[in-house]
């Protein structure tokens, strides 16, 4: 069982400033080349001397851009097996619950199953998520869809939650309680009274994101599987396809998407072998040696990304992989909408959603 | 701890050519490796890049491994055109391959077609190595012409094993071939097994494999009972890339060796 406590913006501030002595710290900034309505914030190695920033909800840029990168060496030809060691220490600030949730994707398929990733483990090890609850919320994001709240339960190491001119600590783990007992001078223990605040503020951002999301009518976690079975041979695919431009871009922003390629790089010193992130969009994707492709048809791929996210994830995990962030649909140049899709299928397949 | 995308180095000692396009690479790993018959190896030409196998030689032989490879992709054709004694790497054992304990007793009847006797023979050499543990071994191998046809020398070795049956043929002749001309459905007929302890092992192209699974339910076998060798483009062969998922298995990892029961639910499963 962890404690609540509170900590005044000042001292947050110095806080977080204090954690960069031992850790690379990122935080979120306001992006200035943003062109919309909204504000996005991106994830930013925190500057000397620059004010810490609470983003009312999630940032831009998946979490996992910290846990595997878009290419990296994974190994040597030959010789011995490297350890892997003294990976600098990292705290992640601004985490949401969806990039929590969805995380947890990443986690089961790099930490479980027939072998553990060691690089992953150590970067996973090596870093510090202090997440902070969603005080608003952007267009596209539908979090409740799949029964996911907007303020982290679990999977922190802390959970900040603003309340007046500081905000409640949550701790969530060891390496927070941790953090707690070392920096103790800006810690108190929460009044029962703050922790009724928080609640009151949670309450009223869960009923205003579930009134902007009523009128969507949007699919439910539980009929979301049998949709996409039962859904297969639906025209929806083809239909939606028709603006796909095979930017692969709604995989690599995706929170829980986790395809790779490995492949080597030739070096006349040691050759290497480099893990790539792929994109089930992408036509190469399924391609066998000789040419033949079970997904030739870009249908058929938007179908492939449907039935592993709401089908093989259900199936192995449990839960669907879709935290509702919205990412997917804010960076499609074709305006595919993952939400318009599942409705389409509801639609056509005539499921009471 | 252990990084599991290390590949361990081993060296090319002999490469047999089996047929115009067909050759089988002999490799010898520099660091003790050893697999289970069906399970299937990542080869790597170093700097250029992989591609799964499935080992064609007996499982029992530790310091050797044969891999027989159709020339068919990039990189199947830059390991047709390497010379002897240069360094491959070798990653895996991946997957479960055949549960050979529940065939014991049992007739086994296995269907081949084309270079997907290359995994089969290495299953058959684990069933002769134990041949009394088993009624009896009967293999149906088909290829495209007396020339493409593999393993030329072994096969009538094999057939003077006893309780093994094997019957060849070739979708076209030639004037020097004497035997059985038809696909390979026109010889799963008549055949010497007793189906209630039979089980069925099909290995081919996707094409073969579909028609001849139908032909084995029509016959009567249970889908629990025919064991189907899938393909797809594995790439990391631990469940994690992504790539060779097939309905809510991935290959690599719940396979490469799938009961028919499994997968007959699975839409497009031939493609």
């Amino acid at each position: 069982m962890y404690n609540i406590y509170y900590i005044s913006a000042i001292q947050l501030n110095e806080f977080i400033h204090r954690l960069k002595k031992t850790f690379t710290v990122f935080a979120p900034v306001e992006r200035k080349e943003n062109f919309t309505r909204e504000t996005d914030y991106s994830y930013k190695k925190l500057a000397e001397a620059e004010q810490i920033v609470f983003n009312p909800y999630r940032a831009v840029d998946p979490l996992k851009v910290f846990f595997t990168h878009s290419k990296e060496e994974v190994s040597q030809y030959f010789g011995p097996d490297k350890e892997i060691i003294d990976l600098k220490k990292t705290v992640i600030f601004g985490v949401k619950a969806c990039d929590i949730a969805g995380h947890r994707i990443q986690d089961f398929v790099f930490l479980e199953g027939v072998e553990v990733d060691a690089l992953y483990r150590v970067r996973r090890e090596n870093t510090i998520l202090i997440s902070g609850d969603c005080t608003d919320f952007k267009q596209v994001c539908h979090c409740l869809a799949w029964e996911i709240l907007p303020h982290p339960a679990w999977g922190f190491d802390l959970n900040l939650s603003p309340l007046n001119e500081g905000y409640l600590v949550e701790v969530g783990s060891d390496k927070g309680t941790e953090l707690i007992r070392k920096f103790a001078e800006y810690f108190s223990p929460a009044k029962d009274v703050q922790i009724a605040g928080r609640l009151a503020k949670r309450e009223s951002l869960i009923d205003r994101l579930r009134r902007h999301l009523l009128p969507q009518n949007l699919v439910t976690k539980d009929s979301v599987q049998k949709l996409v079975k039962d859904g297969y041979n639906i025209d929806t695919w083809q239909q939606f396809m028709q603006t796909c431009v095979e930017c692969g871009g709604c995989n690599f922003i995706c929170d829980t998407c986790h395809c790779f390629l490995l492949a080597d790089k030739k070096d006349h010193q040691q050759n290497k072998k480099i893990r790539i992130w792929d994109a089930c969009l992408y036509a190469s994707y399924a391609r066998v040696a000789g040419g033949a492709n079970p997904n030739k048809l870009r249908a058929q791929r938007l179908r492939f990304r449907f039935t592993k996210k709401f089908d093989f994830f259900i199936d192995n995990l449990g839960i669907p992989a879709c935290c509702g962030c919205g990412r997917c649909i804010e960076v499609c140049p074709g305006k595919i909408d993952i939400r318009e899709v599942l409705k389409d299928l509801a639609k056509k397949l005539s499921v009471k959603t | 701890m252990k990084n599991i995308f290390r590949p361990i180095e081993a060296t090319l000692e002999d490469v047999i050519v089996e047929s115009a396009n067909i050759k089988t690479f002999v490799l010898r790993p520099k660091e003790d490796f050893s697999f289970k018959t069906g399970q299937f190896i990542e080869l790597t030409l170093p700097g250029l890049g992989e591609a799964p196998f499935t080992p064609s030689s007996n499982p029992n032989i530790k310091e050797k491994i044969d891999v027989t490879i159709m020339k068919a992709g990039r990189i199947t054709s830059l390991l047709h055109s390497s010379q002897k004694n240069i360094s491959l790497g070798i990653r895996g054992p991946y997957g479960k391959g055949y549960p050979l304990e529940k065939f014991h007793g049992k007739d086994v009847f296995i269907v081949g077609g084309g270079v997907g006797l290359a995994p089969l023979r290495s299953l058959l050499f684990s069933l002769f190595a134990e041949i009394d543990k088993y009624n009896k071994v009967i293999l149906r191998y088909g290829a495209r012409s007396p020339q493409d046809i593999i393993y030329k020398e072994q096969i009538p070795e094999w057939s003077k094993i006893k309780n093994v049956d094997i019957v060849t043929t070739v979708d076209v002749g030639d004037t020097t071939w004497k035997g059985n001309v038809g696909l390979i459905t026109t010889i799963l007929k008549d055949l010497p097994l007793d189906l209630k302890k039979a089980v069925a092992i099909v290995c081919g192209p996707p094409i073969m494999m579909k028609f001849v699974t139908l032909k084995l339910l029509d016959l009567g076998f249970k889908p629990d009972d025919i064991y189907l060798s899938m393909e797809k483009n594995m790439s990391c062969g631990l469940g994690k890339c992504g790539h060779c998922r097939l309905g809510s298995f991935y290959i690599c990892k719940d396979g490469p060796v799938f009961t028919y029961a499994q997968l007959k639910d699975i839409h497009d499963i031939w493609d």
